[in-house]
């Protein structure tokens, strides 16, 4: 079935999990200032990238999520000062060991983006969703049940 | 290690006798042959209840956790002139003091509630090699001479050499003397061959993407989520676990196979810079799963990103509660 969506118009499905203060608002510039980038993100907005668990990695592919995308503040200007270093630990360990049990490295992506990078939000979106849209529909830890 | 064990039982009842501490956490006969059970020693008199050879698995930190813990919450209910402190002994070898170590940073509770009864360790038998070893035959009685473990089952007597069926863990151990002590029962143990600590990691990290996704699901396949893993983990100590959290719920409960792997995907990666390596969740593992592959690649990340070995020193701070601003970054996708 799997087999038959992957070449009948299937669409990757990224998940952005983003802070509040950097990408989100980044986001919201490449809105505002009307660049084009594939539809196929849906951004989650938390307060900041030391916020997010990296559970929420996990749990957004095991969902159905054909990749992920975490972006926050550029490392030094994170809003509550040190969130974005905290987190660029916690996904380096995670980063490896996702790709060290298996799954595809190109699912999960970090990166940061400021809230004056409309043009970058745009261009990480788009070379994201070509990354995933390479590797296929997610099947490993997706579940079916 | 007869030594090791008389230091142990004279110093746990001057302990309890001159009531320096309230209990002594060690290890006892076990009732099956061959094994040892954890034992709460209350009374100096019963101190000579206390062995310690290489049938001793479990990591003692855990049971330090827990009494130490249910005692702080009793303690909640009592009024303040009738507040009690209780101060625990515990039997400690490398990878136990490693525990301790990693509670302590954590400030589950403070140094001096513990006593740190330090022993050297030379490793433990592995109750699966074992199994291995005999063919399945169950042990009718067995003892442990020097190098080697002479084993009694209905097939009849065997020798097997101690290297043989010491836990993977052991032989590659690079902490086998306690890194905190208040007293030492005996001389340091000798050095394992812990230069051979990731060999099997590296082997791991050469095969191909699909080839560790394959064996990562026949492990996971074989768990049935008893989760003896996490309650004997001693760096397993949330009241609430995340997979028993309900809302929301994190891990879902179904029969569905990925719910098993995002089980242990969480738990283990936990585990980051708070594994040890002592062996004890694969050591009541029912089933199997190679718990071990996984947990030391997280070690050795930590290691190579953060130079973080845990709980190898008190000054230590956990290496996700901390930063550097030079750390590595190239995993950062840069269109």
């Amino acid at each position: 079935m799997a087999e038959v969506n992957a070449t009948d118009g299937w669409e990757p499905k990224i998940i952005a999990i983003v802070c509040n203060w950097c990408t989100y608002a980044g986001a919201d510039l490449a809105g505002i200032s009307r660049i084009q980038y594939p539809p196929n993100v849906r951004i989650v907005r938390l307060p900041c990238t030391g916020r997010i668990n990296p559970f929420y990695v996990m749990k957004a592919l095991q969902e159905g999520a054909d990749g992920v995308l975490v972006s926050g503040c550029h490392p030094g200007e994170c809003h509550y000062l040190t969130g974005n270093y905290h987190a660029r630990r916690k996904f380096a360990m995670l980063k490896r060991y996702l790709s060290y049990v298996g799954m595809e490295p190109d699912r999960t992506n970090f990166t940061w983006c400021s809230a004056s990078e409309g043009e970058r939000f745009a261009k990480v979106i788009k070379g994201v969703t070509e990354k995933v849209r390479a590797l296929g529909p997610a099947k490993k830890l997706v579940k079916t049940l | 290690m007869e030594n090791v064990e008389k230091k142990i039982r004279e110093e746990a009842k001057k302990l309890l006798a001159d009531k320096k501490v309230d209990v002594v956490v060690g290890y006892e006969r076990g009732t099956l042959p061959l094994t040892a059970t954890p034992v709460f020693i209350t009374e100096p008199d019963d101190a000579d209840r206390l062995v310690y050879d290489a049938t001793c698995v479990q990591n003692l930190a855990k049971y330090v956790h827990d009494i130490l813990s249910a005692h702080k919450e009793a303690q909640k209910k009592v009024k303040p002139e009738d507040k009690k402190k209780k101060v625990v002994g515990v039997v400690a070898r490398g990878c136990t003091s490693r525990s301790l170590v990693i509670q302590l940073q954590e400030r589950q509770y403070g140094r001096d509630d513990l006593v740190v009864l330090g022993v050297p360790c030379n490793g433990y038998i592995d109750g699966k090699k074992m199994g291995i070893a005999l063919a399945g035959e169950e042990i009718l009685d067995g003892s442990l001479t020097g190098e080697g473990v002479a084993v009694k089952t209905s097939a009849g007597e065997k020798k097997i050499a101690l290297n043989d069926v010491l836990a993977d863990n052991c032989l590659t151990c690079r902490f086998n003397n306690p890194v905190i002590s208040d007293l030492m029962a005996g001389d340091n143990a000798p050095a394992k061959a812990f230069d051979r600590e990731y060999e099997k990691v590296d082997a791991f990290e050469q095969l191909s993407t699909e080839e560790r996704w394959a064996y990562f699901t026949k492990e996971m396949g074989k768990c049935i989520r008893c989760y003896a893993c996490r309650n004997a983990c001693p760096s397993c100590y949330c009241k609430v676990c995340f997979v028993e959290q309900s809302m929301p719920q994190f891990v879902g409960l179904s029969a569905d196979h990925t719910d098993t792997q995002l089980f242990q995907l969480l738990r283990t990666f936990h585990m980051v810079g708070r594994c040890v390596d002592c062996g004890s969740c694969i050591s009541v593992c029912p089933m199997g799963v190679d718990l071990r592959n996984f947990l030391k690649k997280l070690d050795k990340d930590a290691l190579e990103l953060f130079e973080n070995r845990a709980g190898a020193k008190m000054e230590d701070v956990p290496p996700l509660s901390t930063y550097k601003e030079n750390d590595k970054e190239d995993f950062i996708y840069n269109p």
